[in-house]
């Protein structure tokens, strides 16, 4: 793929508009808002995000739980469940067919384009691979049907490349394997087959929520490994969903950081790390225990918790926990995700003044 | 194994073993036996933090209940020096017997969510224990409480509500202060903050390191997340497949490990910096299945250094340095790498 040749990593440089001429991106959000519609009010689970991925990398996705990072994902494949719904904001792809791109948040949620992109194009892993199977059919059935629904080949030719697929993804034994059932297997090996099973479309996008985190770390670290080596094989992009900021260090090209349903901060991994502009980065960077630490040494801490999602802050949604807060900015206007450098965005007022007008609650 | 001051250790634990037995058919007969536990030893010191790590599974958490005897252990002995200055065997004794200095063992446990009672309020939730132990006064449980509410730092008024009101810190701090209520001296804590937010977790090692300051107490802090482990715990003691592999003082451990199942976790390790990747061992294969564990040591079919005696010797924990054990036939002859921030490139912090 001409992307994955000319797109190069960011740790060497490139020029900004060659990067952008050559690496139009794959997928580009754009402000997108998905809320759910409860009793108890509305809850804001995506409240304006926006990023792009581009051809043959890796966007991590991170943010503690409840950010909406998961409905982010959903919303992407239109698999949001009710009361949820997506109220503004494009999702624009580029279809492999080369035409123009379309938004997936105006197609039809049940509507062929959408079932054709969903699994075929864009493919989605889960965290919990026991309850993305069912508990009735071999594995093998289940990727047999996932090949079948998206491309016309029969059925032994199917099984044919579901063991290719079983080998590729590192499952000893795999014609054997292809037989048994979900529950016959290790925690690994079941996301091991969710893998397999994903890719069993040649996706151009893997969107991967929380691949691991229901793994031990060697394991997990097996795991990341077939991720990177797929893709470099296969140059398809990838969206790494986590709340782990060690497996976005080590998986990520690019990185969002989302906070109660805002992306607070965008740029390259390296950046995000070594560079980090928003309050909420810093102060989570620093509080994360480190293998590298002094034993028994006191880590700086984020004062108070993540808001329960209908007490959700007026303004900045971190203004209550934030050590910068300025009083009758921060708590009255919202700011608005903007470029801090060449390659680096942040939502925070220490970059960019208010609009006139408050927000309206 | 010895220790390094001359006092009698808090805890003291030999050859431990706990099996289940492994049922199958209709009759539900006994076909084997699932060694969660498989002989260990070692020994905790008043006022340290040894904290317990290994992979799911691996028998941490049976280990921290038989301990605390929620569990009787098929073997082994659990020594615990009481307040009164004599050593009990808890694994010995009846279980009326433990009355006395059962409340000097408290657990700490992982899941906020689920650990507290939704029907119970914070007031009654943290002054149950102090009525079964006999403090009929409702004023002086009252003042008890506000204290403990204080020393976790939680606001007082806090008291007539329920968990559901509370965040997950919030609830691990209330968990927190009922362990604390008797006074115990020994805290088992079984992954503390593995359930929290991240910005949330650092809160809660932090108030651990200060109790344990203020109070003395003395830790068993089980983990799998290496990097907790790294901030809280004095010594470590790596588990495998219901073995203990190695233990050793924390920062030697993570320098310098002697165990290559050790080395291999502190490799896979993810570090929070992009400038530290592919640095990493992968491990080939699965963790061992507890109920069918290999032959000879239980780590060979995953070991690069495996050698035929590995395959049919199961080896012992040894002290090869003072304070230092390992089980492993080649713990001397082979070198290992830790995870140093030098090392590694980093700019210590
Ligand atoms: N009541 C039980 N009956 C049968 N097997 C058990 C029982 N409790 C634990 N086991 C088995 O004993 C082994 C050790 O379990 P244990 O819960 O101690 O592991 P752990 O190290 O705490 O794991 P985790 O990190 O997942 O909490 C496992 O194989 C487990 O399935
Ligand atoms: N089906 C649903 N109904 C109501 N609220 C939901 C639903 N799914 C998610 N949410 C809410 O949306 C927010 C974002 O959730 P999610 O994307 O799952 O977070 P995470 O970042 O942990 O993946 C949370 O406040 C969550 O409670
Ligand atoms: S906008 Fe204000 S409250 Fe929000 S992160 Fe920036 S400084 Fe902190
Ligand atoms: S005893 Fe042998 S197999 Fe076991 S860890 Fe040591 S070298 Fe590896
Ligand atoms: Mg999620
Ligand atoms: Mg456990």
């Amino acid at each position: 793929m001409a992307g994955g040749m000319l797109c190069r990593p960011y740790n060497r440089p490139v020029k900004g508009e060659m990067y952008a001429m050559n690496c139009a991106p794959i997928l580009s959000v754009n402000n997108l808002k998905t809320y759910f519609f409860t009793d108890e009010g509305a809850v804001r689970a995506v409240d304006g995000a926006s990023f792009a991925v581009h051809p043959g990398k890796t966007l991590g996705i991170v943010g503690e739980s409840g950010c909406g990072k998961s409905v982010t994902a959903l919303s992407i494949l239109r698999i949001v469940d009710d009361p949820g719904r997506i109220v503004e904001g494009e999702i624009m792809f580029r279809r492999a067919d080369g035409g123009e791109p379309v938004d997936l948040a105006k197609l039809d949620a049940k509507g062929g384009e959408i079932r054709a992109i969903r699994g075929g194009e864009i493919a989605l892993v889960f965290q919990e691979p026991m309850t993305s199977f069912s508990p009735h059919y071999t594995i093998g059935n289940q990727i047999v049907e996932t090949i079948q629904l998206h491309q016309d080949v029969g059925k032994a030719e199917a099984r044919t490349r579901t063991i290719e697929l079983l080998r590729m993804v590192g499952i000893p034994r795999p014609e054997r394997r292809i037989d048994e059932y979900p529950f016959e297997l290790s925690g690994g090996l079941r996301q091991r087959v969710m893998i397999a099973m994903a890719l069993s479309c040649n996706p151009r996008i893997l969107i991967a929520d929380e691949p691991t985190t229901a793994l031990d770390v060697t394991t997990q670290a097996q795991i990341l490994d077939l991720l990177r080596e797929i893709q470099e094989r296969t140059q398809m992009s990838v969206i790494i969903i986590t709340h782990d900021m060690g497996v976005i260090a080590e998986m990520a090209d690019d990185v969002i950081v989302m906070y109660l349903g805002r992306v607070v901060e965008s740029g390259p991994v390296d950046e995000i790390f070594h560079r980090p502009q928003h309050p909420y980065t810093q102060a989570l960077l620093r509080s994360i225990p480190s293998i590298f630490a002094e034993p028994r040494t006191k880590l700086p801490t984020i004062a108070g918790s993540i808001p329960h999602p209908h007490n959700r802050p007026a303004g900045c949604p971190f203004h209550p926990r934030c050590a910068d807060f300025m009083p009758g900015k921060c708590d009255r206007h919202e700011p608005q995700l903007r470029p801090v450098s060449a390659s680096q965005m942040a939502s925070c007022f220490l970059y960019h003044e208010p609009a006139e007008a408050p927000q309206q609650s | 194994m010895k220790r390094a001051d001359g006092g009698a250790p808090l805890l003291e634990v030999r050859n431990l073993q706990r099996f289940f037995p492994i049922r199958k058919g209709l009759l539900r007969r006994v076909v084997g036996q699932l060694r969660a536990v498989d002989d260990i030893s070692f020994h905790i010191n008043r006022g340290e933090t040894l904290a317990l790590v290994g992979e799911s599974g691996c028998g941490k958490t049976t280990t921290a209940r038989c301990i605390l005897r929620a569990l009787k252990p098929t073997a082994g002995e659990v020594l615990f020096q009481t307040g009164a200055g004599d050593v009990v065997d808890t694994a010995a004794l009846p279980k009326r017997a433990l009355q006395p200095f059962r409340h000097q063992m408290q657990m700490i446990f992982q899941d906020p969510f689920s650990s507290l009672n939704p029907r119970m309020t914070v007031f009654d939730i943290i002054a149950e224990p102090l009525l079964a132990s006999g403090i009929k006064s409702r004023d002086q449980r009252r003042q008890r409480v506000e204290n403990l509410l204080e020393l976790v730092r939680l606001r007082p008024e806090f008291m007539q509500r329920y968990p559901h009101a509370f965040s997950g810190g919030q609830r691990q701090r209330i968990g927190i202060a009922r362990a604390l209520a008797l006074n115990p001296s020994l805290v088992v804590a079984d992954e503390p903050v593995s359930a929290l937010d991240v910005s949330v977790q650092a809160q809660i090692l932090n108030l651990m390191l200060d109790l344990q300051d203020e109070l003395g107490l003395t830790y068993l802090f089980v983990a799998h997340d290496l990097s907790v482990v790294k901030h809280i715990s004095d010594r470590v003691a790596v588990m495998y497949v219901g073995k203990i592999v190695e233990i050793a003082e924390t920062n030697r451990l993570f320098k310098a490990p002697k165990h290559p199942y050790t080395e291999a976790l502190l490799s896979a390790a993810p570090k929070p910096d992009p400038r530290l990747r592919s640095q990493r061992i992968v491990l080939q294969g699965e963790v061992a299945d507890p109920a069918q564990p290999p032959a000879g040591c239980y780590f060979h079919p995953r070991c690069a250094h495996a050698i035929d005696r590995c395959r049919s010797e199961t080896p012992k924990l040894e002290e090869i340095q003072p304070g230092h054990v390992v089980a492993c036939h080649r713990a001397r002859e082979i070198t290992l790498k830790g995870v140093d921030a030098q090392a590694n490139g980093k700019p210590s912090a």
